[in-house]
């Protein structure tokens, strides 16, 4: 339980302080890509408090609490993909884009298995998420070749590792949670690297911008 | 054209004003310390007149950019000097992610 703890807290902090520095970049240039960022990693510190918490509660209330945690994260790997949807978007002649559409309905296939639990649905949901968001970052790394990408789109592959991980539960309950949290908690640690070089000192507001 | 939309991607307001500011500071300090023309601001901005004529009257306004008297010629302020490196700054975070400011 105190491994967990201490998993769940540093995943807190880390999201919290990446939380706090995309807020400081909507506050200063007002940006909507850095708004969907702050909502995303808002939600989930909003998830990561909940994870702990659920390890103080009772059995029974213990699961909702972390699957409530779990639903809280997957809506802030959401706002990410929904960002990259936004910008790839514009990438698509405005004819194609009902092409692109089409593809949705894949995405719910691993969804349909009987006797799933609303906690691995959401792992589910949020392992197709993650997987989209590290291609996307990718790519974009691709393009770029900076390695504040390159290590940002790996902490999010490494997350995506980390939900079917911790997914795989459902055949083998419990026997991977641990490995799966560690995993997750790795994979915010890759992403917060790149900001030592970012220059996290104190940004202020331009006004009237 | 499409191609070279496919190249560049599309551009957000913020880095027009980026870009509009970024020209203005190269005339302001670098030996053309007469300011930035019209001209200058446009071919770089890439965008039509009347678009770069509200945007400057906009930056003007917030006071990013101030107008050299009766030369039609514009400057970086140093509050516009200040959004340009905080922009630069989170243009860096934003595109950690994939993403555009």
């Amino acid at each position: 339980m105190e491994i967990e703890l201490a998993a769940n807290l540093v995943g807190l902090a880390i999201s919290v302080f990446i939380g706090r520095f995309a807020y400081a970049g909507y506050a200063a240039v007002g940006s909507p890509n850095l708004l969907r960022l702050t909502i995303a990693f808002i939600s989930i510190s909003a998830g990561f408090v909940m994870l702990a918490s659920a390890l103080f509660a009772g059995p029974g209330l213990s699961v909702a609490i972390n699957t409530a945690g779990l639903t809280a994260q997957a809506v802030g790997y959401f706002f990410i993909a929904m960002s990259h949807g936004l910008k790839s978007s514009f990438d698509f002649l405005p004819s194609k884009r009902g092409t692109a559409l089409l593809f949705i309905p894949f995405t719910t296939a691993p969804f349909i298995i009987p006797g799933n639990s609303i906690e691995h649905l959401v792992r589910s949901i949020s392992f197709i998420l993650l997987v989209y968001v590290s291609i996307e970052t990718m790519a974009s790394y691709m393009q770029t070749r900076k390695s504040s990408t390159l290590m940002i789109g790996s902490g999010l592959g490494t997350l995506a590792a980390a939900e079917i991980v911790a997914w795989y539960g459902f055949i083998f309950p419990g026997a991977f949670a641990l490995p799966a949290l560690l995993a997750k908690v790795a994979g915010f640690g890759l992403m917060v690297v790149p900001f030592s070089r970012l220059g996290l000192g104190r940004v202020e507001k331009v006004d009237g911008v | 054209m499409e191609g070279l939309k496919k190249l560049t991607g599309y551009r957000t307001h913020i880095s027009i004003i980026a870009d509009i500011l970024d020209t203005a500071r190269e005339y302001s300090y670098e030996g053309h310390d007469k300011g930035a023309t019209v001209t200058h601001l446009i071919r770089r901005a890439n965008v039509p007149h009347r678009r770069l004529s509200s945007l400057v009257s906009e930056l003007k306004a917030s006071g990013l950019l101030k107008e050299v008297p009766e030369e039609s010629r514009y400057q970086i302020s140093e509050k516009g000097m200040e959004f340009l490196k905080t922009y630069r700054q989170f243009k860096g975070f934003a595109e950690g992610f994939g993403l555009r400011v």
